[in-house]
């Protein structure tokens, strides 16, 4: 096991390194600069600032000493705020983000599993119709509308949380509350299918019959099989939270990194953008290897598969 | 049990040839005609099916419904309620209204006027609270749009902020929408399920390299793709297309590996091996139905993410140029007036949500019809 | 609300059950509603009887901004958040006060030499940056030799000072030592500016941003963390920025030691940065904040409301026409264009915030005639008028010059927030011109900017707001090669009443005035180079009790140096 983990720590840093390379050189194909007011500049002005960026260096001297740079943890500095670190910028930015993500994760998967469970032991029931439906309006709808729906009749008619802004836990309840309702859907709608084909298999109507009862069944035997496919569509779900969702930050003013990379995108902010992205890809590898171990610790079959 | 024991009397052998014996008395089904009987049998996925039969169509038709074009612009006809005639008891009376607060009465009807430009004639004031209470006064005025702005012909989905009619807007964008549902949903499909099934069934040194290709092509937003497919190529359609078709599949594909490292060491796929089967035949007959509900669940997710992935990049001025409509970027458009104007927003979500809701119930029919272990 | 509302109401029902389904299972969910609700009434509580105990109101302003600071460093700063922030923070030789006129800042007064070329300010003696150091000319003469400095890579500075001051082209190349720059400290009290040429707006010009002081030791202290944080930078201004929380917002205290500290009254002035307009609206409506700007939507609702105001700005919109394209070398076929779009439609349903139909290429109540004080539009009137029957007669005609049937344009799509209503209704208006076919293109800010500059467009959307109050900073755009030009445009005769207008009639007022209304004429009336859309104005709610903000025209959008609160 040791070793497994070793190697694929190994294939992680191979596969960072063609990450930040890839993504430098398709920076470089994009087009315009640093200069917020190219309009304003005369062209000797325009060398002097690309020169401050160290942009007047050939292609591959500028990625010799991004890479160098890279690997001491230095992401450069960020052409739309002057002077500032991009390393700096993304941690401001990157905690509201992780928290409202989590929250919404947490609560989400919980509900979410809740629902699914509810729905396949009453199969075929009202309740599970209910359900059904609920977790299909929570998919269908888009998560801002739901936001703007959440923020008028919650925080402005009712007033029971903040309208937006970000200045306490309160204020994490409505963006919580939007960014939820797809993980909720997910979870159900994955629970419930998954409950059903566990509850029909010949080891889980052995153990019934044995007279282990219903709800003992299905914490022991029937939640760990229905666990494999739902965090693999979790966890990567979880790094789309965390790393922010323009929208409903831009609708409860949630100082995030979703807003921050959307924008440094509109303003070619390239550090910005690469050092997002390379954050971005870091979460998803990483958690893709904590899902491929999780595989092994959940279900003993695939750790005998992996040993082969 | 003994005191039960038949009489071997009651029994008289049945006379039988060889030939009968082997004669199937069921009719001999494949598993698809047997899927589609099953399918028939489940109303709600019918009702879902006959729901996207039905948008189809009117994505198809519905444009021509009526005389307006889905660019025909005309700003004195800006922003109009929807109005059918026979339809006003739900709302569709081709009129706005506001409720006005004030210190009087005079004051609030003063103001309600001035709400709606003084189209004296055309407004009607009602009193909901005169004040007697200590409150503020409350006057709802009502403003029929209609004839106040001379307007002859109905609009079944109310314009939007230029005048165009929104009725065959919507459908325009439905067409977009439901191309880009399939799209992803044969993406998904097609590519999705043969990488995961590859990656997960040989195991080994195939599945680190193709787990680790995975991995670079997540690693790279979807974001950044897009913004290199828009200086190759135009924003529009194509390179949403392109986009989808990169990154789209990769969540079914780490899906379908999950399952299939559960399944591939199970007895009946031993035994199939054992006795001889090539890999692809166990890839097909095997493993692959046995997810199939997962993948038919993880593909009516990945429709809604496509559709909401082309509205998100209209929200950010990337996805379909103007003045083309998807249900996305109506949504999007809607949504900002919300709070005004909800007509605008109201009739594309009830469409996108009775989209989804229609896959939904049709996925579920069909992972039920599908699955192996439910067949009779 | 509106009975179209039921629909509204549909959704909200749907919605609530949602809810409550998913709080019947977690007790948590309830408990923490309980919890918020009780401490709400608490801050409620105390902040009633704070107000009672001082009888009278917190002098506090709540605002928002849409974008996050970008840099507080008076010589990089290039937005208009940076420049409003910069200005309540830090005096400059003067300040822009009511109605756009100057008021004294760290300079008392100024004497201009016979030849206009030299400027003296006498500067007070009583001011001090916040670390207690006094404020002096030398400050100064660092701030404006940093901001040309090539090593600085500022922006504005040498567009600002370019051709203005003495030898800041050339210490800009790099030929000549900062120090050559036509700026001295005669004393501490003293600032001798020498100019390259007689500039009339010289003294609107010393309350730009970039020519504000900097306090050299304490810049030079913090390096390149100058600016960043709260902690690294100095104000001599108003108000001071005490806190600055990165992405979400900031918050500017009284400074006690501001020379004119006893006419500032207000406290406290927080700002938030929120993107969507519901949300400030939302929040405005709560009493959270004190202002909000309104899109077209809102206005339909708060048009009637006693805190709604109009804001006009002298920023113009125009489709610029890209010359090198054969299409558009056609002066009929640009004068077309111009006729066909409807103005009015655009500023009243389109944008519908008090923005005016523009009619030439400078803004209505910018610029008067220095002599009898009429405004430099109504001298000139509306050049363009919309008239579709013409334009089909003007593209008609040239056609047959092109030679030509069929005519397909790209567009440049704007960066507002109405974008996308905007350049689908000038698509189908331009289209009213038979044959011609419009490809809309939006992207991002930036990418406009470069294709501006590379001349890769055939139309664009595109928009100017003045750098300074003189006619100069809208005509000069369009000399031949000019940076901003960008449209192929040359016209000996339009050069020549520019250069005029710079030099021989620089001490000529009237006639220099003159000169620019020629030109104008020449612009939009002969050339037809732009076709001219509309003056951007702000429609914004204000909460009743917020008084004594002055709204700038130029550099900071307002000044708060005497703004209170007043019966809140």
């Amino acid at each position: 096991m040791t070793r497994y983990i070793i190697q694929r720590l190994v294939y992680m840093i191979i596969t960072m390194f063609l990450i930040a390379t890839l993504t430098f050189f398709l920076m470089k194909l994009l087009p315009g600069s640093p200069l917020a007011s190219a309009d304003k500049l005369s062209e000797e002005q325009q060398a002097v600032v690309l020169e401050k960026y160290g942009l007047n260096d050939p292609i591959p001297v500028q990625y010799y000493n991004y890479m160098v740079n890279l690997a001491q943890g230095d992401l450069g500095i960020s052409f739309q705020f002057d002077n500032r670190e991009v390393t700096t910028i993304i941690m401001d930015r990157i905690g509201p983000s992780m928290q409202l993500g989590i929250q919404a994760m947490v609560i989400g998967t919980i509900l979410g599993m809740l629902l699914g469970l509810v729905s396949a032991l009453y199969h075929n029931s009202p309740l599970d119709y209910t359900s059904t439906f609920l977790a299909v309006l929570g998919q269908s709808i888009p998560s801002f509308v739901f936001a703007g729906l959440l923020q008028f009749y919650i925080g402005v008619k009712l007033g029971w949380f903040p309208v937006a802004l970000w200045e306490g836990w309160e204020y994490t309840v409505l963006p919580t509350v939007s960014l939820a309702i797809f993980p909720i859907a997910i979870a159900a709608r994955f629970m419930r299918t998954e409950m059903l084909e566990v509850m029909g298999s010949d080891y889980i109507v052995t153990a019934r019959a044995k007279g282990v009862n219903k709800f003992g069944v299905i914490i022991k035997h029937g939640l760990r099989n229905a666990l494999i496919p739902l965090i693999t569509v979790l966890g990567p779900l979880a790094i789309g939270l965390m790393t922010g969702t323009l929208v409903i930050e831009n609708i409860f003013a949630v100082p995030g990194i979703g807003e921050q990379f959307v924008k440094a995108i509109n303003v070619n902010d390239y550090p910005i953008i690469m050092g997002t992205t390379l954050l971005l890809a870091f979460m998803f590898i990483f958690i893709i290897l904590v899902i491929d171990l999780l595989y092994g610790v959940i279900d003993p079959r695939i750790r005998l598969a992996e040993g082969e | 049990m003994d005191n039960h024991k038949p009489s071997k009397d009651l029994f008289v052998p049945v006379d039988r040839t060889d030939e009968q014996s082997e004669k199937i008395e069921r009719p001999s089904l494949s598993f698809w005609q047997d899927s589609f009987i099953r399918l028939r049998k489940n109303v709600g996925a019918m009702i879902g099916l006959a729901v996207l039969v039905i948008l189809a169509l009117l994505a198809i038709f519905g444009p021509y419904m009526n005389d307006h074009g889905q660019y025909e612009q005309d700003l004195s006809r800006a922003k109009v309620p929807p109005k059918v005639d026979g339809l006003g008891w739900l709302g569709m009376d081709g009129t706005l209204s506001d409720v006005i607060e004030a210190d009087s009465v005079e004051d609030a009807e003063q103001k309600a006027l001035m709400r709606f430009n003084n189209q004296e004639e055309f407004i009607t004031t009602e009193v909901l609270n005169d004040g007697s209470n200590g409150e503020q006064v409350e006057v709802k005025a009502t403003l029929d749009v209609y004839s106040a702005r001379n307007i002859e012909e109905n609009f079944w989905f109310g314009t939007d902020g230029l005048g165009r009619d929104q009725w065959t807007r919507t459908w325009m964008g439905t067409r977009v929408s439901l191309y880009i549902a399939f799209l992803a949903a044969a993406i998904d499909m097609v590519i999705g399920v043969a990488y995961g099934g590859i990656s997960a069934y040989y195991g080994g040194r195939v599945d680190n390299y193709m787990q680790r290709v995975i991995e670079i092509l997540v690693g790279i937003p979807n974001l950044v793709l897009i913004i290199l497919m828009i200086l190759i190529l135009d924003p529009g359609i194509l390179s949403i297309t392109i986009a989808l078709a990169i990154s789209g599949w990769i969540s079914m594909a780490r899906i379908v590996r999950g399952q299939i490292l559960k399944l591939k060491n199970q007895e009946f796929v031993l035994a199939s091996r054992t006795l001889g089967a090539k890999d692809s035949r166990i890839l097909q007959r095997h493993l692959i139905p046995n997810v199939l509900g997962l993948i038919i669940i993880n593909t009516m997710f990945s429709i809604p993410s496509a559709i909401f992935f082309e509205a998100f990049l209209s929200f950010i001025g990337l996805g379909l140029p103007t003045p083309m409509a998807s249900l996305g970027t109506l949504i999007d458009a809607g949504f900002k007036s919300l709070q005004i104007y909800p007509h605008i927003l109201l009739f594309p979500a009830i469409i996108i949500s009775l989209v989804m809701i229609a896959f939904n119930v049709l996925a579920d029919g069909l992972r039920d019809a599908f699955d192996p272990k439910m067949r009779e | 609300m509106k009975k179209t509302n039921w629909l509204l109401l549909v959704l909200a029902l749907v919605l609530s059950m949602f809810l409550a389904a998913c709080s019947g299972g977690s007790d948590d969910t309830s408990n923490s509603t309980d919890d918020a609700d009780t401490e709400e009434t608490d801050s409620g509580d105390s902040s009633s009887e704070e107000e009672a105990a001082t009888g009278d109101s917190e002098q506090v302003l709540n605002l928002l901004d849409t974008a996050e600071i970008p840099t507080m460093d008076a010589s990089l700063a290039t937005d208009a958040v940076a420049f409003q922030w910069l200005g309540s923070t830090t005096d400059g030789l003067y300040r822009l006060g009511e109605g756009a006129e100057t008021e004294p800042g760290i300079a008392t007064d100024h004497e201009v030499s016979e030849d206009a070329l030299t400027w003296t300010f006498n500067l007070r003696e009583d001011a001090v940056w916040s670390n207690g150091d006094p404020v002096t000319a030398h400050d100064f003469v660092y701030a404006w030799q940093r901001a040309v400095d090539p090593d600085t890579g500022s922006e504005y500075g040498p567009y600002m000072m370019n051709g203005v001051i003495k030898n800041a082209e050339a210490v800009n190349a790099g030929d000549v030592p900062v120090e050559e720059l036509g700026v001295t400290a005669e004393d501490d009290y003293t600032l001798v500016v020498e100019l390259e040429k007689p500039v009339p707006y010289f003294e609107s010009l010393t309350t730009f941003g970039t020519f504000l002081p900097l306090n050299q030791s304490f810049v030079e202290e913090q390096g390149d963390q100058y600016a960043l944080e709260a902690d690294t930078l100095l104000s001599n201004g108003p108000f001071v920025i005490t806190e600055w929380n990165h992405g979400e917002g900031w918050t500017l205290e009284k400074n006690e030691d501001y020379w004119d500290a006893e006419n500032v009254k207000l406290e406290q002035i927080n700002v938030r940065v929120v993107k969507e307009t519901a949300t400030g609206v939302n929040l405005y409506d709560t009493g959270e904040v004190d202002r909000v700007n309104l899109s077209a939507e809102f206005v339909d609702q708060y048009s009637t409301s006693d805190e709604y105001r109009i804001i006009e700005e002298p920023t113009l919109f125009y489709v610029k026409m890209n010359q090198e394209n054969e299409i558009l070398s056609n002066v009929n076929a640009r004068k077309a264009i111009q006729m066909v779009i409807d103005r009015q439609g655009i500023t009243n349903t389109i944008l519908n915030n008090g923005s005016i139909p523009s009619g030439g290429h400078m803004p209505k109540n910018f610029v008067q005639h220095p002599e009898s004080g009429e405004d430099f539009r109504e001298l000139n009137g509306d050049l363009v008028q919309t008239d579709v029957e013409k334009a089909k007669e003007l593209w008609a005609t040239a056609k047959e010059e092109l030679g030509i049937e069929e005519a397909e344009l790209g567009y440049l799509g704007g960066d507002s927030e109405v974008a996308q209503n905007m350049d689908a209704f000038i698509k189908d208006q331009l289209e009213q011109l038979e044959g011609l076919t419009v490809n809309v293109e939006s992207v991002p800010f930036q990418v406009r900017l470069d294709r501006d500059t590379a001349m890769d467009y055939d139309l664009q959307n595109s928009g100017w707001g003045p750098d300074y109050i003189d006619p100069n900073t809208f005509m000069n755009m369009y000399v031949t090669d000019g940076a901003n030009n960008k449209t192929g445009f040359s016209s000996e005769e339009y050069d020549s009443l520019i250069q005029k207008a710079g030099d021989e009639l620089a001490l000529e007022p009237a006639e220099r005035f003159d000169a620019f209304l020629e030109a104008e004429k020449i612009l939009i009336e002969e050339e037809a180079v732009l076709a001219p859309l509309y003056q951007r104005a702000r429609a914004q709610l204000l909460k009743p009790y917020v008084k004594g903000v002055v709204v700038n025209p130029m550099g900071p959008d307002y000044n708060y140096k005497h703004a209170y609160i007043e019966g809140k």
